[in-house]
């Protein structure tokens, strides 16, 4: 998967890499749940797992926590292997998908939980001192002797995230965090998170399916699919830059256009679609000629028109969307696919009525020349 | 259908309850009633046969429970741990181990304990020092004890896996990864959260040790425990002495397991 010069297999220069996984596979009986994950994560780093479930993104984190060891390779925390170490023994805290706060005990008491293992033992004031401020952090300052069931959703997120950042870890894992939340407080949390990693400065790994989530919060996205990654890369290189059809249907929305390579010379390649149609694009991967491809553009790189040349197309439905205008159209022989109209251009074309007969066009540099997996 | 399901539930009840009517009869006669009176009661618990019966039952219940809770939740905790078959094999046995009925564990335990008795008896006495008279293993307290704690402890182990299986297996894992060592894990998270199924099947253990006459009447050896002294009287005719046995021992298990059934209840609501 090592093309185009933008997979990332490393880490952004600069920062020093706190945690590492070097060809690292994970088998549950025949299943291969990781295959040969190469990945390093700088200190300080914001990254996360994307991916749909069964993509093997829980189990990565899970094999960093040190819940499951690798069946190959090795997982490298601070520059050592941690392959087989337990996970008591790791300077990593993890914030679980439904938070596994203690139910028998209060929130001080949860928070404090990490402090209390510590041998030597801390003196009880010390970590009542410190529960205070983590505390303050998470903005649950006076909650100390309440219950875990008498906090709402939110609030119990927040003392986990208080139970884990407490122990100042090297890595804090995340494991889709927010998938409990409603919508409203999903993005304060995303908010907040962010707000707090840069205050802690601590690592922050994360788990999730939300692709907004991902490129909201992110410095850097791990892209997976069946147990590999796909495509590591931040948001901004993710979106412009996919390496495959996959990424750039997981990151973002784009339209789709299935056909062959038949002149590749230059910066631009020619393709020649399925329907007869010949257009330019960028290849975005080493593709040669006659291989299978698709070409993909974002709805927002293309323009709709009234009179012009391009493609003609037949107005379906418009969604007006306050700054832009969202149009699905459809050509005969292309099918269906959306372009994203801004308001100003708008203005200036006039508006398009569903039925109407109009033209699409894009920039040759706008179509993505793509892998068809 | 509805007078069907009353009618089982009067022959179930009404015996018990005729014993309990009884046991308050002013008179000496078990089925004639001749007014309200508590002097059986005192009458029971001023027998010295009764209270040396009762102080036997009472050990042995409390000491079998206490085993059986012990070695029950160290059985559940690691078969909570292991997977496949051999999980399979253990599960089998242990449900097999509740329904075996009580006479053959009774006469498996005294033929069993007897052989072995009569094994190691000569041996022990052939290693004692002369001059002291070498003790002798036979039947009573102790083989009460240990075969009421083999067939309790399959009950615990059921209610401890119970609990075990229904907690969130990410609750140990945070504790793993807040730096807890397994041993402290296991004190400070599993043991807190499995502790009502503990107590329940304590309980349990305890009111079926209790009430127990089966096995007791094979093991016991010259021990005697109040089912087996209520049996033994009974042989004599029916008293409201009996009677007041019979209710007083109806209304301790009766608590037990109420307190069980509560315990059960509570601890997995707090689970969720």
């Amino acid at each position: 998967m090592e093309n185009g010069g933008y997979v990332g297999g490393t880490n952004p220069a600069g920062k020093k890499v706190i945690a590492e996984l070097r060809g690292v596979s994970k088998r549950f009986g025949d299943v291969l749940a990781a295959s040969e994950l190469n990945l390093s994560i700088g200190e300080g780093e914001f990254l996360s797992f994307l991916g749909p479930s069964g993509c093997g993104k829980t189990t990565a984190l899970r094999m960093l926590a040190g819940f499951e060891a690798p069946s190959e390779g090795d997982v490298l925390l601070d520059g050592e292997v941690v392959n087989t170490l337990d996970a008591h023994h790791r300077p990593v805290n993890m914030v679980f998908q439904q938070y596994a706060l203690f139910p028998h005990m209060t929130v001080a008491q949860n928070i404090g939980y990490g402090l209390r293992q510590r041998r030597p033992r801390l003196p009880r004031a010390q970590i009542a001192e410190k529960v205070g401020k983590a505390l303050d952090v998470v903005q649950l300052g006076g909650f100390e002797s309440r219950r875990i069931w008498e906090m709402s959703g939110g609030q119990q997120q927040r003392v986990a995230l208080a139970r884990a950042i407490i122990n100042e870890p090297k890595l804090l894992l995340l494991d889709e965090p927010m998938a409990a939340l409603d919508r409203k407080l999903r993005k304060e949390m995303q908010i907040e998170l962010q707000d707090l990693q840069r205050q802690l400065g601590i690592t922050f790994v994360l788990v999730t399916h939300d692709q907004e989530e991902a490129l909201s919060m992110s410095d850097r996205i791990c892209i997976m699919r069946d147990g590999r990654i796909v495509q590591i890369g931040s948001p901004q290189q993710l979106y412009d830059r996919p390496n495959s059809r996959y990424v750039a249907d997981f990151v973002g929305t784009s339209n789709f256009f299935d056909g062959k390579i038949s002149d590749r010379s230059g910066e631009l390649a020619t393709v020649a679609l399925d329907n007869g149609m010949s257009v330019q694009g960028k290849p975005g991967a080493d593709l040669s000629v006659g291989q299978e491809v698709c070409i993909s553009v974002r709805p927002e790189q293309m323009k709709l028109h009234h009179r012009h040349a391009g493609v003609d197309v037949e107005v379906h439905n418009r969604i007006f969307l306050g700054e832009h205008t969202e149009y699905l159209v459809s050509h005969e022989t292309l099918g269906d696919f959306l372009v994203l109209s801004p308001r100003q251009s708008e203005l200036a074309e006039g508006p398009f009525n569903v039925g109407d007969k109009a033209t699409v066009t894009w920039e040759p540099s706008a179509a993505l020349i793509l892998d068809r997996n | 259908m509805r007078l069907y399901t009353i009618c089982v539930y009067l022959f179930l009840y009404i015996p018990i309850g005729v014993i309990a009517l009884f046991s308050f009869n002013a008179g000496r006669h078990a089925s004639q009633l001749q007014g309200f009176s508590t002097k059986w009661y005192g009458k029971a618990l001023n027998n010295p046969f009764v209270m040396d019966a009762l102080e036997t039952s009472l050990m042995v219940a409390f000491a079998s429970a206490l085993c059986a809770s012990v070695f029950g939740t160290m059985a559940a905790v690691a078969l909570q741990g292991i997977k496949g078959p051999v999980r399979a094999v253990f599960d089998l046995l242990i449900y097999v181990a509740v329904m075996i009925p009580g006479i053959v564990i009774g006469i498996a335990t005294l033929i069993g304990l007897v052989t072995v008795f009569d094994q190691l008896n000569p041996l022990i006495a052939a290693i004692w020092p002369g001059g002291f008279e070498p003790p002798k293993l036979r039947m009573g307290m102790g083989s009460l004890i240990a075969a009421h704690t083999m067939f309790l402890m399959a009950l615990v182990v059921i209610i401890v896996r119970a609990r075990l299986a229904g907690m969130d297996r990410a609750l140990t894992e945070a504790s793993s990864d807040l730096y807890a060592t397994p041993m402290g894990t296991f004190r400070q998270v599993t043991l807190p959260m499995i502790f009502p199924a503990i107590l329940a099947g304590f309980l349990l253990s305890f009111t079926f040790s209790f009430d127990d006459f089966i096995i007791a009447f094979f093991v016991a050896g010259s021990e005697t425990t109040l089912p087996i002294y209520v049996f033994s009287s009974i042989r004599r005719g029916v008293t409201p002495e009996i009677n007041a046995i019979g209710t007083m021992v109806l209304g301790v298990s009766l608590l037990m397991l109420i307190t069980a059934q509560l315990l059960l209840q509570r601890g997995g609501k707090k689970s969720r």
